[in-house]
């Protein structure tokens, strides 16, 4: 099966005045898994609900394999949704849950017997197909939001954080759920979420949404190795990115980055790919340091206060404020758990300045091409 | 919290007024109608009657002559026509009421139209209006529509009265219910009937059920309006038909009673069944 989703220029205005969604385009390739992800309020949720026909479009265009679609009812547009809360038919067993967007359809007895069989086999639920709702867990509800979407083998799919209800654990694992069956069925998805670990673990591309405009589409890897501004720089990547007020100098005949008593010298690999950077020396602008690129050997030593250490086990999160400022910023590294700081001293942490990240102080705009892939 | 001695006694006490308050009457009449008329008038009373009989019950519903009753004359099989009369109104009026009242709450309460909120305060504010400031008006349009002694008449006034409370309460039970499943079915292939029909009215069941009771209940009871547009046995409900046993000049009160006791026990049937609902739908929790 293949099939697009497209939104042309999609703007929703609500009553009030809310532009809750800003000339929106993008397209979800043939059985492309396409995260849209987003602090609350972004509009990724109206975005969504748009495609469904549950949300009235003010202008733009939707197409679902190339059919207009902007002003049809959700029953006219082959689409297959699954809610936050699951949205199940209370009244109704597993079965005639899953079973009744083919009765609309009116479908053959047993055809239907036969899709319901299927997709309860392929989401484990076979034993269940008799219960009710209210007598399953959350994640076989889930899976029973799924199942009533796949059996109707829409054209698309769409999903509007569907793991957000679930226990932390759960939720990796349906992740993993909800791929399998996608790969499986093949449908173009678009998928809500506000959490950058599922964008980024799921979504063959994941579109970036912020007081309703796309700020970057790309690949997980293209959106973490090359934002295109702070925002994103800052959103994608867990822990966050340190964004830090900085100032380009002129250091011999290269450069180096000053921020809060610190001065970084830029290596020449730093500044090979961002020919543009050398205009910027002397003006502020604003550094970005991953937490992950702290305490790699043979980046520039920096001297810091050991904040705060929370011990994750497998690593070590740092907070640290730059040695001798009082109200520095505080900058999070994820280290080895074999670095031996001590919370409270001073201590010499390397940062790797291959990889810093540079954006402009007002715009936010990423300076250059960003960071080294890699 | 702490108890004192005094709270608790105080408690009992509060809780045993209420019970004598409440089911005292209930006895009082259950006992009055196993009783004979000249045990009711001895003095000093009996409570507890020496020899309970049923012949209230039997003069009720097979009919009686002055003679045997003190004047009081029943006609066999009126009370049981009045009975059916009641439960005929009450039931038609609220299966009106609740399928007017939930597509008029789903309405107001899920989609939006100019004036949805003008109208459902003007809907809210006639539960003030007395009924007794309508009735002159009432009967003159029921006379000119040929409506009166007739049970679908009756039904169209408790319809009509019913309907604001009802579709009040549905309308709080709408507000509350989540949008998702209705989209579901939206997007799984309904119009928008069809997911009121399929999706919506079964999940307002638990509200419906509860709407029906009380539709029912205040139905039954009703007094004044069946009396003044209701004249014969066609459309008189058992309400009005009790008060026919008060004679003029003695009343028989076995017999008052044993109707009383009767006509109270299909409304606390229902509301035992409902008892559940009703609670939940008052608590918010349907």
């Amino acid at each position: 099966m293949s099939g697009t989703i497209t939104l042309e220029s999609v703007t929703k205005h609500f009553p009030g005045g809310v532009v809750a969604v800003n000339d929106l385009s993008l397209e979800v390739q043939p059985g492309e898994f396409l995260v849209l992800v987003g602090p609350s309020g972004c509009g990724k949720t109206t975005a969504l609900r748009m495609v469904a026909g549950l949300e009235e479009v003010t202008s733009g265009q939707i197409r679902i394999n190339d059919r207009i679609v902007t002003r049809l009812p959700p029953r006219d547009r082959d689409i297959a949704m699954v809610f936050q809360n699951y949205a199940l038919y209370a009244h109704m067993t597993v079965r005639n849950n899953m079973a009744f967007g083919l009765k609309m359809a009116r479908m053959p007895k047993q055809e239907i017997r036969s899709r319901v069989d299927e997709a309860a086999a392929m989401l484990g639920l076979d034993d269940l197909l008799n219960r009710k709702p209210r007598q399953l867990s959350g994640g076989q509800r889930q899976r029973v939001a799924m199942g009533r979407a796949i059996v109707r083998e829409p054209a698309a799919f769409l999903m509007d954080e569907p793991l957000s209800n679930l226990d932390a654990k759960l939720r990796v694992e349906m992740r993993g759920e909800i791929i399998r069956v996608q790969r499986r069925i093949a449908a173009p998805t678009l998928y809500v979420t506000h959490d950058q670990t599922e964008a980024m673990t799921m979504g063959d591309r994941v579109a970036i949404l912020r007081d309703g405009l796309l700020q970057q589409l790309g690949t997980p890897d293209e959106v973490y190795d090359r934002p295109v501004n702070a925002f994103v720089a800052g959103f994608i990547g867990s822990p966050s990115m340190n964004l830090v007020p900085a100032t380009l100098e002129r250091a011999g005949d290269g450069l180096a980055v000053a921020f809060a008593g610190a001065r970084i010298p830029l290596p020449a690999e730093a500044l090979s790919g961002r020919p543009d950077l050398a205009g910027q020396a002397g003006r502020p602008l604003t550094v970005g340091l991953r937490p992950e690129d702290f305490g790699r050997p043979g980046g520039a030593e920096v001297e810091v206060e050991v904040t705060r250490l929370e011990s994750l086990g497998s690593e070590l999160v740092a907070y640290l404020t730059p040695a001798g400022t009082q109200d520095g910023p505080l900058l999070t590294a994820r280290l080895d758990r074999g670095e031996t700081l001590v919370q409270g001293e001073t201590a010499r942490v390397t940062v790797d300045a291959r990889r810093l990240y540079f954006f402009d102080a007002e715009t936010g705009a990423a300076l250059g091409s960003g960071g080294t892939p890699g | 919290m702490i108890t004192t001695p005094g709270m608790r006694v105080a408690k009992i006490v509060a809780i045993v007024l209420i019970v004598v308050w409440s089911v005292g009457p209930i006895v009082l009449g259950v006992t009055t109608s196993i009783s004979t008329q000249r045990e009711v008038n001895s003095i000093p009373s009996h409570w507890v009657p020496r020899n309970p009989t049923l012949q209230a019950y039997r003069d009720l519903l097979n009919g009686s002559t002055g003679q045997t009753t003190g004047g009081t004359v029943t006609r066999g099989g009126d009370f049981v026509h009045a009975m059916t009369n009641s439960a005929e109104i009450a039931l038609g009026a609220a299966a009106l009421t609740l399928i007017v009242s939930t597509m008029a709450a789903y309405a107001l309460g899920r989609l939006r139209f100019r004036l949805s909120g003008a109208v459902l305060a003007l809907l809210i504010g006639t539960l003030v209006i007395p009924i007794f400031v309508i009735v002159i008006g009432l009967f003159q349009v029921m006379a000119n529509a040929q409506l009166i002694d007739t049970k679908r008449g009756l039904i169209l006034v408790f319809v009509a009265t019913q309907s604001p409370l009802a579709t009040w309460l549905l309308y709080a039970q709408v507000r509350e219910m989540p949008h998702e499943p209705e989209e579901a079915a939206l997007i799984d292939g309904c119009r928008r009937w069809q997911a009121f029909v399929r999706v919506v009215v079964p999940q307002m069941s638990s509200g419906i059920a509860a709407v029906a009771a009380i539709i029912v209940l205040s139905v039954w009871g009703e007094f004044l309006i069946p009396l003044l547009l209701t004249s014969t046995m066609s459309a008189k409900p058992v309400t009005v038909l009790i008060t026919e046993y008060v004679g003029k000049y003695t009343t028989n009160y076995p017999i008052l009673a044993a109707a009383g006791v009767l006509a109270l026990i299909p409304p606390a049937v229902l509301a035992l069944v409902l008892n559940k609902r009703i609670t939940g739908m008052l608590a918010g929790s349907s």
